[in-house]
């Protein structure tokens, strides 16, 4: 089993709902966003570059294979499942940073203070806070909790929380236009290996040797 | 004690305490008081690691000059290279350390090491580097141990004897231990796929030879402090003055080299990493090839060599040139986005997308393509904090231990 992901940029509307329900159920600290959409080749968001050149790429976590965060990290915080997913252990991170050196695709995020102070910058209403609010461990490794460490790196853990519970990523149930889709990369049949093969599915980077667990799909046209 | 070591011990130990104040600040606040953020997560202290790797190299140079290509004008200076090496080593882990998020957590490094990560051979080499030039240090003084000193003094039938034999014997291990932590040390960033600017098979070799520059330039300006000009030294300054422009020019062709083979190539992506420096750092570059370069050729010259003052003077431009050689490591990996896409059905297009900044303000961008780097106030003084430390262990041992030999012995 190798939990991967097909994101269907044909499907993809921009609309960042994905990128609202990650940091939502993740409770991600203010600066912090560990999913984000773009529009290739503009400088803002929904606005094409070129006339009727438009489609939008959703970018967090590639769980890679050849992960290079994995090897650098001195005491083994950031690990490989054995269904692939990278995590990283909360209580285990000695806050090095060389992981987010060694990712190229820039989704490594830092707790650069108390969490509870930054979220405090955004000055909601009656001390509003967000989240799933268990922690949870997986294996006794403590990989997700509502309120980070100050001083540790977080990013995208497959919504593994969600997982032991048979549920979907917060992103993949999140989207309004269906355009995301996990399941076994190791399965030729499963749906996802198909919708690869069927529609030139790609990985970001590959150059960077990293073999990602998260395809994409070309867009046939621009949504314009 | 003479005034300019009290002055000296003043100067250093002020600036040691502003530095722990200003880390134990950081250590309350977190790594928000640095400027450092999400797309620029390395900045002054992982520079100050490859710089103070880089000075413990003279300990090398010197002992395996003199042990191992028996360069016996140098052995006068033998323990102060020894010196020289342990503080700056140490040094280099003093001046990672305030770079840990969670600094207390740091014995996971012996409880889980991951042997795959090359900062835990790093961690590794040094602690064995250090403890090396310690022991060096102290075999080159073991025959000079005099008053309450005796104490700590290994019985041995003849001191000297036992001194220069296990000097000797240790002399290549000390020199496979010195290559390790310029070689390991490189590998931190050389290995890393991601950031076009590191990952070349060239770094290592240029660590290593910008290191031999550095670490022999500082032994020589430590020697010029405490033993001056005086004519049975001279055939010893000048030794170490070929040295130090050997290893210079090697490393300027090294990292020249690089730079042409990536530039006649003109892959967009590392000509994108080439102009950060050569345009946005060129003040900076300029620095580091210009100041070093003009050092080593005063250095050279032998009206030059009859000024303390001019010779400490070269010393400083080649030191101060091989620093900002390893703050010049920072931008070129961090300034770009590592992330660069070609848009599908676009042509001559290259987009860089962005990175969540880690910090929330109100009129900042949320998301970042660029940011720019200098270290913040609490960054510098934690440096010069640990910059401090050296000169304050060099006078401390200079002043209490027989490193220097002393004028009425020799009469």
């Amino acid at each position: 089993m190798r939990r991967g992901m097909v994101i269907d940029l044909e499907k993809c509307i921009g609309c960042r709902s994905c990128v609202v329900a990650c940091k939502q159920h993740n409770a991600q600290p203010a600066g912090n966003w560990w999913n984000r959409v773009v529009t290739p080749g503009s400088e803002r968001h929904l606005t094409p570059p070129e006339k009727g050149k438009e489609y939008f790429l959703p970018i967090h976590c590639q769980h890679c294979n050849n992960a290079p965060c994995e090897k650098v990290c001195p005491v083994n915080a950031t690990y490989t499942e054995e269904d692939g997913t990278v995590l990283v252990d909360f209580e285990r991170c000695i806050g090095c940073r060389y992981c987010m050196a060694a990712c190229p695709y820039g989704v490594r995020q830092f707790n650069w203070e108390d969490p509870k102070k930054a979220t405090a910058r955004y000055g909601y209403q009656d001390g509003y806070t967000y989240g799933h609010p268990q922690e949870f461990r997986l294996k006794g490794r403590l990989v997700y909790m509502p309120s980070r460490f100050k001083g540790v790196v977080e990013k995208c853990n497959f919504c593994v929380h969600y997982a032991d519970k048979g549920l979907d990523p917060a992103c993949v149930r999140g989207c309004p236009g269906n355009a995301r889709h996990v399941g076994d990369l190791d399965d030729p049949d499963s749906r996802v290996s198909k919708m690869i093969r069927d529609k030139n599915g790609f990985t970001l980077l590959p150059e960077k040797g990293t073999k990602p667990n998260v395809y994409y799909l070309p867009p046939k046209r621009k949504e314009v | 004690m003479s005034t300019s070591k009290k002055i000296g011990f003043a100067i250093t130990g002020l600036l040691m305490l502003a530095g722990l104040v200003a880390w134990g600040i950081q250590v309350k606040e977190g790594l928000v008081l640095t400027n450092m953020r999400n797309s620029y997560t390395w900045g002054l202290y992982v520079a100050g690691l490859a710089f103070f790797v880089g000075n413990a190299a003279g300990g090398l140079v010197l002992s395996s000059m003199i042990y191992l290509f028996g360069v016996t004008s140098l052995k006068p200076f033998a323990k102060i290279g020894a010196l020289c090496a342990f503080a700056n080593v140490t040094a280099a882990m003093l001046a990672i350390l305030p770079d840990i998020g969670q600094p207390i957590r740091l014995y996971n490094l012996v409880l889980h090491p991951q042997w795959r990560s090359p900062l835990v051979w790093d961690i590794i080499v040094l602690n064995l580097y250090a403890a090396l030039s310690l022991l060096y240090l102290y075999l080159l003084m073991l025959p000079d141990f005099q008053g309450p000193l005796k104490k700590i003094a290994l019985k041995v039938d003849h001191p000297k004897e036992f001194s220069e034999k296990w000097a000797k014997r240790l002399a290549p291990y000390s020199l496979a231990a010195a290559v390790g932590i310029h070689v390991i040390t490189a590998w931190i960033f050389a290995t890393q796929g991601a950031r076009d600017w590191w990952n070349s098979a060239v770094l290592a070799p240029d660590f290593v030879a910008a290191a031999l520059a550095s670490g022999t330039a500082i032994v020589l300006l430590v020697c010029l402090l405490t033993y001056g000009l005086k004519d049975e030294y001279t055939q010893a300054y000048r030794t170490m003055a070929i040295f130090i422009a050997v290893a210079l020019f090697t490393h300027i062709f090294f990292m020249y080299n690089d730079f042409f083979i990536h530039y006649w190539y003109g892959a967009t992506e590392a000509l994108d990493v080439l102009s950060i420096t050569f345009k946005k750092y060129a003040l900076a570059h300029a620095f580091e090839v210009v100041a070093p370069l003009a050092g080593v050729i005063l250095l050279l010259s032998s009206n030059v060599r009859k000024s303390a003052g001019a010779m400490m003077t070269s010393c400083f431009l080649i030191i101060a040139g091989i620093f900002v050689h390893r703050f010049l490591l920072m931008p070129g990996a961090f300034d770009r986005v590592p992330l660069t896409i070609a848009p599908l059905g676009m042509q001559n297009t290259e987009f860089s997308v962005p990175i969540a900044s880690g910090q929330y303000e109100p009129l900042m961008n949320t998301f970042v393509t660029e940011w720019h780097y200098f270290p913040s106030g609490i960054e510098i003084a934690i440096f010069l904090g640990v910059l401090a430390y050296v000169g304050f262990l060099i006078i401390l041992a200079i002043d209490r231990l027989p490193i220097v030999k002393i004028e009425k012995a020799q009469t």
